[in-house]
């Protein structure tokens, strides 16, 4: 049974202007100890797609379709209650603690311990507070600075308490979301240190989503890019970043797109060459590839009809019509 | 640097004070129309008793000595003479203190509670039916002039089924300090401290419920349903003490409002206190005692709101320890 | 594209919304009633001259044919107290709302937009008149300098600026930023021109928004300064009419006619007014419109 299992996901968001189509048909599976980072443009849909895995999603998002399985469980089936028995002791979350991820009028010691308390009530007091103690240790806050409050931490000290949170209830998948956005990049760097070896310590599962490729490999063996609500590549990291170079049809243009914007990964990043313009408006029915638009290499044939996901190899799919050229001969 | 705040913060505490009196100075003895002025030209004095006006309120100095001693006498809380009771000032304001603190305050707590719990009610159903009806119940009864809600009380309650008493603040013939007396005190009461709810509380649940669902949406909230807190704790533990905040700012308006409120229910309901002295005042042109009134009305809201501030510094620790 | 521009674009929207909105909705309908009965009611229904009543018979009678609010103490017809009053309590509002958002819209544009000493200077003074009890300093400003409907809105309006002051002056304090990129872009526009070219259409919503708002409170501070007696007395407003029925004793001889006439004017003034408020804020606060 697979720790996280996703199917043919779909889900709107209810706006003004109509519907939003935010995830359309993504399917992930994600086992126990695996690392797999989702990577995409803004407004691609990643945030909602991690927030669905407990269902946090905003009161005017709806599921249209598919299933989300956690632990063979689905998590459709499951009352409120039920549903936060789970959250934090099965999924937890590492939201962008250096922003506003943390209640600003509670010390960081009583937030860890909120959690604890909430999952745990039979544990006492004392062994619950030695815990959070641990916790801050493993990344590296002195006890000292445990009953400080969270305008009293920097961005990274913040983003480490949150992960000291996540932690908090030994969760079998962690989500984090933009763990380094907003942080300068020493900070970045010990974060991701900090992800990669939890991860290797406690077998952790992770979901790590970031806008930053770079970031992600760094983290994660499995990458899955989406564009405009949609996976448009998957595949374990070595076999996406080893078709940088390789034709078309191996590798979809616009994770080339996303590689060329980090030339040799740890650099900084440069606008992504040759993409320009916007990705599509959900909120409007699209035809053909979504990413057509942008694409150097789109045909009316690409404008006409949307591809599928094709397995290139094994483990490695790409939502190319050019992907399926190469298969055929 | 906890010391230079409070140093910083009571002296910016002295300087409105010092500023209000000077306020009042400037509108009861210089500006033209000022009381002292009407007084001394209308005709209802003969030349002697004009003097004596005159050497009464030391027009005969200059207008900063004038001020000298205006601030000295209001330091020794020296607040005049009243021409309606003969009296000095702070010996007729004396008892009505006391009746419109218990007024106000006991409004004031019910307000509170009243309006946090509807102000919740309403968030935590943000834009259901529940919402609507809140909303719209308290925007009509904030609509509505403190005084018209007294008069359709007592129309409702004194008039159509006698239930309660509907002026005063006590019946004749009880013998003071007895049980019965305080009960006696509590039931006249009643009335009027709900028309003061009643207003006032709506408009304390519409903020509360707008500062609310504001805060509802925040980062941290998503964070605590993702820890798998209830939706009662998210409310009450973490999103009430964060929108409270703004409300705490806003306690100077608050008490502004509520004891314009006590002014208009106070002479609704002839309750005897600092708002009936107001209305008396008024109409019997009674300027010492309009004078006084409004320099302790307008040194109640300035030190609450001195007191909110300490209160934001407890609520809030990002400004503790800035 | 300039800067501020996806902002000026959704103004048409505000009213749009606004009409969408069922609170709004409701207000922008009570409002135009209100309006009629006041403005248009009294050419509908000329009444000649003021009919005192003769005889005892026709003092504080309920309403009937000839009298359809009944009448006052001294025998008059309610109905006509009520639509003539009516006037008095907008013009005051009207009159001083205007003074209101002048002063302080313009203080908060000063000081927000120009910032540093004069912000300091300008805050410090508005915050002092934030704190003074508006009421009651309205009461005592009328007990000194008279009680006519022009001095009682210049005390009101005087009065009821604060407020908004200081919300204007937080939003363009964070419009500013924006504005003083554009100024480096288009080298040369002087401070007017973008205050009034960009600054001022931003806030303008805002201030509209608040404009709402203190005319319902300017509504019941007239309100009140009637009831209390220091209403004009030649011209009589709703509030003068609840301070006739006051000191007739309408409440105890159970004529809730008189009262209730008056005060349901009020009352659905205000409220049309506190309703649009509402809902612009709702409309004009993201936040709360992607709750919707
Ligand atoms: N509550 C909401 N209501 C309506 N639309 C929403 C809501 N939340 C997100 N969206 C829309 O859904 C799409 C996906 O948003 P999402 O936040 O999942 O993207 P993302 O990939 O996480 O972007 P980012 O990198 O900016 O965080 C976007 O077009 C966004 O505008
Ligand atoms: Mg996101």
């Amino acid at each position: 049974m697979s720790l996280l299992e996703i199917r043919d996901l779909r889900i709107d968001y209810r706006t003004e202007s109509g519907v939003l189509r935010a995830v359309d048909d993504v399917s992930l599976v994600v086992e126990r100890g695996d690392a797999v980072g989702v990577v995409g443009e803004s407004g691609c849909g990643k945030s909602t797609l991690g927030l669905a895995i407990p269902l946090l999603l905003a009161p005017n998002a709806t599921v249209a379709g598919g299933s989300i399985r956690l632990d063979g469980t689905s998590i459709a089936d499951l009352d409120e209650r039920q549903l936060n028995r789970l959250r934090w002791t099965t999924v937890s979350f590492i939201f962008q603690g250096a922003m506003n991820a943390l209640n600003p009028v509670q010390r960081i010691d009583q937030q860890i311990l909120e959690a604890i308390r909430i999952h745990e009530p039979e544990t006492s007091t004392a062994t619950a507070r030695a815990r959070v103690v641990e916790l801050l240790g493993l990344v590296g806050i002195a006890p000292s600075r445990a009953a400080s409050y969270p305008h009293e931490f920097s961005g990274g000290m913040r983003q480490r308490a949150m992960i000291a949170m996540a932690l908090a209830c030994q969760p079998a998948l962690v989500i984090a979301d933009e763990p380094t956005t907003a942080l300068d990049a020493i900070s970045q760097d010990q974060i991701l240190q900090l992800l990669r070896d939890l991860r290797r310590r406690r077998g952790q599962g992770l979901i790590m989503i970031s806008h930053d490729l770079a970031a992600i490999t760094r983290v994660c063996d499995r990458i899955v890019v989406m564009y405009a609500g949609v996976i448009v590549e998957t595949g374990t990291t070595a076999d996406v970043l080893g078709r940088r170079d390789a034709a078309l049809g191996t590798i979809h243009p616009y994770t080339r797109a996303l590689l060329d914007a980090h030339p040799d990964l740890h650099g900084p990043r440069v606008l992504a060459p040759g993409l320009s313009g916007h990705p599509p408006d959900l909120a409007r029915p699209i035809v053909g590839c979504r990413f057509a638009d942008r694409c150097a290499h789109a045909t009316d044939h690409c404008r006409a009809v949307a591809p599928a996901l094709v397995a290139v190899s094994r483990d490695h799919d790409v939502r190319c019509h050019f992907a399926v050229a190469e298969r055929v001969t | 640097m906890r010391g230079s705040y409070w140093v910083r913060k009571l002296a910016s505490l002295a300087a409105t004070l010092y500023a209000t009196v000077s306020f009042n100075f400037l509108l009861f003895h210089v500006l033209p129309g000022n009381p002292v002025q009407l007084l001394a030209r209308s005709g209802h004095y003969d030349a002697a008793a004009r003097r004596q006006l005159v050497a009464l309120f030391e027009l005969n100095h200059s207008l900063l000595d004038q001020y000298v001693i205006y601030l000295n006498n209001t330091l020794h809380g020296n607040l005049g003479f009243s021409y309606v009771y003969r009296e000095p000032v702070t010996t007729v304001l004396g008892s009505a203190i006391g009746n419109t603190l218990l007024l106000v305050g006991t409004a004031t707590f019910i307000t509170v509670v009243v309006g946090v719990w509807l102000g919740v009610v309403a968030a935590s159903r943000a834009n259901s039916l529940t919402d609507a009806t809140v909303s719209v119940t308290s925007l009509s009864l904030w609509s509505m002039p403190d005084f018209f809600t007294g008069m359709i009380l007592i129309f409702v309650c004194g008039v159509w089924i006698h239930v309660l008493p509907i002026s005063g603040i006590e019946s004749s013939g009880l013998a003071s300090g007895g049980l019965a007396h305080v009960l006696d005190i509590a039931r006249h009461l009643v009335l009027p401290a709900t028309t003061l709810v009643l207003v006032n509380a709506a408009e304390f649940s519409l903020i509360t419920r707008n500062s609310l669902v504001d805060t509802l949406v925040e980062d941290y909230v998503l964070t605590a349903r993702a820890k798998g807190v209830s939706r009662r704790a998210i409310v009450w533990r973490h999103a009430l003490r964060n929108a409270l905040l703004p409300i705490v700012t806003a306690t100077a308006l608050y008490v502004g409002m509520v004891l314009g409120g006590a002014i208009q229910v106070e002479t609704v309901f002839s309750w005897p206190g600092m708002g009936l002295l107001i209305y008396n005042a008024v109409e019997q042109r009674d300027y010492p005692v309009l004078e006084a009134s409004f320099l302790i009305f307008a040194i109640a809201v300035i030190v609450t709101n001195f007191a909110s501030d300490v209160l934001y510094r407890l609520l809030d620790p990002r400004v503790r320890r800035t | 594209m300039s800067v501020l521009d996806d902002d000026v674009a959704r103004r048409p929207g505000v009213w749009r919304d606004l009409w969408r909105d069922r609170m709004g909705r409701s207000g922008l309908i009570m409002m135009v009633a209100v309006l009629f009965v006041v403005l248009v009611g009294p050419m509908i229904f000329p009444f000649q001259s003021q009919s005192f009543g003769t005889s005892s018979a026709s003092i504080l009678q309920p309403p009937s044919a000839a009298h359809w609010f009944g009448t006052t103490e001294l025998g008059q017809d309610v109905f006509r107290q009520f639509l003539l009053g009516g006037r008095i309590s907008l013009y005051v509002g009207v009159f001083a709302t205007v003074i209101a958002i002048v002063l302080g819209a313009g203080l908060g544009l000063v000081s927000g937009y120009y910032a540093g000493w004069r912000d300091a200077v300008l805050m410090r003074i508005t915050d002092f008149f934030l704190v003074l009890p508006t009421l009651p300093l309205i009461i005592v400003l009328a007990a000194l300098f008279g009680q006519s409907i022009v001095i009682t809105s210049l005390v009101i309006g005087l009065t009821s600026w604060p407020q908004t002051a200081r919300i204007i002056r937080s939003q363009v304090l964070s419009l500013r930023e924006r504005a003083l990129v554009l100024r480096v872009r288009s080298l040369g526009a002087s401070n007017y021109r973008i205050m009034a070219r960009h600054i001022l259409p931003n806030v303008a919503p805002l201030i509209f928004a608040n404009l709402v708002l203190v005319l319902s409170g300017a509504i019941l501070a007239q309100a009140a300064l009637a009831f209390l007696g220091l209403g004009d007395p030649v011209q009589v407003s709703w509030g003068t009419m609840l301070h006739n029925a006051f000191n007739a004793g309408a409440m105890s001889t159970g004529a809730w006619w008189y009262i209730l006439t008056p005060g349901a004017g009020i009352v659905v003034m205000v409220l049309a007014f506190s309703l649009i408020g509402h809902s612009l804020d709702r409309v004009l606060n993201p936040l709360r419109r992607s709750q919707r």
